[in-house]
């Protein structure tokens, strides 16, 4: 969405003068110093606090050392982490894999349905997270729809469930977030010049080497902003492990909130939540890297 | 691989439909709407079960109403959307003027900066708010998730009123004060008049997302009446009552409707492409 745009396209040059220029800045700076205030201070406070200490009554005390930071070489902590980026990946490749075909179909066949369609997907997605996590919870329990389909069609017994693994918190994250794989694919598909999958076609590709070979290369950028997109809230996800999830399927928004609310240890809890950004701006340097390259390669 | 004629490729781009996406898609739409019926069905269900249907019936909802502390906190969700839709209205519009119009350094820092809530999951920046008002001795309330649900905000106003604003053609203005307005004149006369359309629009998103939030409310919240999605929270924790079906109902309804009338009011105003709101481009 707002990934790909970082300054806006360039308008035509314009007058500038010294009052507008003044004007302009006058606008500004209200939002800029509240954001400033209230959203880079707290960050900024969240990286001294992982520094600090608890005294004997929980309380935090900022300081100086490295005690949560060698804690989270803690092998629990690890096994979480790995847990975390394993199904946040897992559930971005779900996501491709499924809003890949719906996205495609709705762009190039949806007609003058195709808005309509758009819609439908994009406006229950707005509707409230925790009811729609708690509905698919429902439809995904022992003896909801889905299980029942399953066992109808022979793909699971009496013992399968989904709730409680990890495949059912991966399911909730699915569901959750895929409208951000959808958006922009669909966007991507839209723009695609369409007499190219005609030329793939005219030099005899079948349908098939066609998609492979033209449809998916022209498409890649939106793919890989919306795994970004996915990737994300994914990571930062509490309640699925909660809903779909039980006590071996903890992710590390799980342990943050822990830290926070039930185990009383802010400074180990920032400590955790700077390890999670420390995850996602890796995440986030491997998009841009790879978005630079491809501009690159579509400059020559 | 067969030649096919020349004349068949009469649709646009493609001639045959992709039997697997269309069933992909098929399913899918099911999957979506499914958890969604499912808490509406059930919020009309006569029995307490969650699982078997047993007739129609109104009590949940009759539950729901005479339930003072749902009451108040829906109470208090409303308050906290319409602050904080107020709060980053305001902020957001004047922040994307500023931003397309001042190419300075402190412009494109600003830019930066606004972009921050974008990419930063929600339970950091629930965290960070949480420690920053603990820090500085504020206690928790309604007040500070307003201030968090404003800060949060900013960034959607601003990201959908950029575009808009780009996309407005300068000369207009420029026109204006050729005929002596000034450009304070030129900017409340001229231009915010043709951005009407996409601050209502950014305003009634706000106003959804605000209400439908929980992570961000979650950490910010105190005791007095607590936004009702915190509510929720602890009510599908701990075994679930038939009544928050009924609360997830009405929520659904409302929202559902809040979206529909944002990307309904650009072409209200005779405008294409309400879709672009979501794009953000």
């Amino acid at each position: 969405m707002a990934l790909r745009t970082p300054s806006g396209p360039p308008g035509p040059p314009r007058r500038r003068s010294a009052s507008g220029t003044r004007l302009w800045t006058w606008l500004m700076l209200p939002g800029t110093l509240w954001m400033t205030g209230f959203l880079i201070a707290s960050l900024i406070l969240v990286a001294t606090l992982a520094l600090g200490t608890t005294d004997p009554l929980g309380n935090p005390r900022f300081g100086l050392n490295f005690d949560n930071i060698t804690a989270l070489a803690d092998p629990a902590y690890r096994i979480v982490l790995l847990r975390s980026l394993v199904f946040a990946l897992i559930a971005c490749a779900v996501c491709l894999v499924v809003a890949y075909p719906v996205a495609y179909a709705i762009a190039l066949h949806g007609g003058r349905f195709k808005h309509l369609l758009i819609a439908a997907i994009v406006v229950p997605f707005f509707a409230n997270y925790l009811v729609r996590m708690y509905g698919w919870s429902v439809v995904l329990s022992d003896d909801g729809p889905v299980l029942k389909v399953l066992r109808a069609v022979g793909l699971a017994d009496g013992h399968t469930r989904i709730l409680q693994s990890g495949v059912g918190v991966i399911a909730g994250l699915v569901y959750g977030f895929i409208v951000f794989m959808i958006i922009p694919l669909y966007a991507a598909l839209e723009r695609m010049d369409l007499s190219l999958i005609e030329a793939g076609r005219d030099l005899y590709g079948g349908p098939l080497r066609t998609f492979f070979f033209v449809t998916l290369p022209a498409t890649r950028q939106g793919a890989a902003a919306g795994a970004v997109l996915v990737f994300l809230p994914a990571m930062g996800d509490f309640v699925s492990a909660q809903l779909m999830g039980g006590p071996d399927q903890i992710m590390i928004g799980n342990l943050i909130q822990d830290k926070f609310f039930q185990g009383q240890n802010w400074p180990l809890g920032s400590a955790l939540t700077m390890l999670m950004m420390a995850v996602l701006f890796v995440g986030m340097l491997g998009y841009l890297r790879r978005t630079r390259k491809d501009e690159a390669e579509a400059a020559r | 691989m067969t030649l096919r004629p020349l004349h068949r490729r009469h649709r646009r781009g493609t001639d045959r439909r992709p039997r697997l996406a269309l069933a992909v898609t098929a399913v899918f739409f099911v999957l979506l709407y499914l958890p969604i019926g499912v808490v509406v069905l059930f919020s009309f269900n006569a029995q307490k079960s969650l699982t078997v249907f047993k007739g129609l019936s109104l009590r949940w909802y009759t539950a729901f109403f005479h339930d003072n502390v749902l009451i108040e906190s829906l109470g208090m969700s409303l308050r906290i959307s319409l602050v904080a839709m107020a709060g980053s209205v305001l902020l957001g519009v004047a922040l994307a003027l500023g931003l397309v119009r001042c190419r300075t350094r402190l412009g494109s820092l600003a830019g930066l900066i606004m972009l921050v809530p974008l990419i930063t999951p929600e339970i950091v920046t629930g965290v960070a708010a949480m420690l920053l008002f603990k820090g500085m001795g504020i206690t928790l309330s309604s007040g500070t998730v307003m201030l968090a649900e404003i800060t949060f905000s900013i960034s959607y106003v601003t990201v959908i009123l950029r575009s808009r604003i780009a996309a407005l053609n300068p000369e207009v203005e420029e026109a204006a004060m050729d005929l002596g307005a000034t450009r304070w004149q030129a900017l409340r006369l001229v231009t915010l008049p043709a951005l009407l359309p996409s601050i209502l629009a950014s305003a009634v998103l706000v106003f959804a997302l605000v209400f439908d939030d929980f992570v961000l409310a979650y950490f910010t919240t105190g005791v007095d009446p607590q936004p009702l999605s915190v509510r929720i929270y602890s009510a599908i924790r701990f075994g679930v009552q038939p009544t928050i079906n009924a609360v997830g109902t009405l929520m659904l309804a409302g929202s559902i409707g809040l979206i529909a009338l944002a990307l309904a009011i650009p072409r209200l105003f005779g405008r294409r492409g309400g879709l672009d709101l979501l794009s953000g481009k």
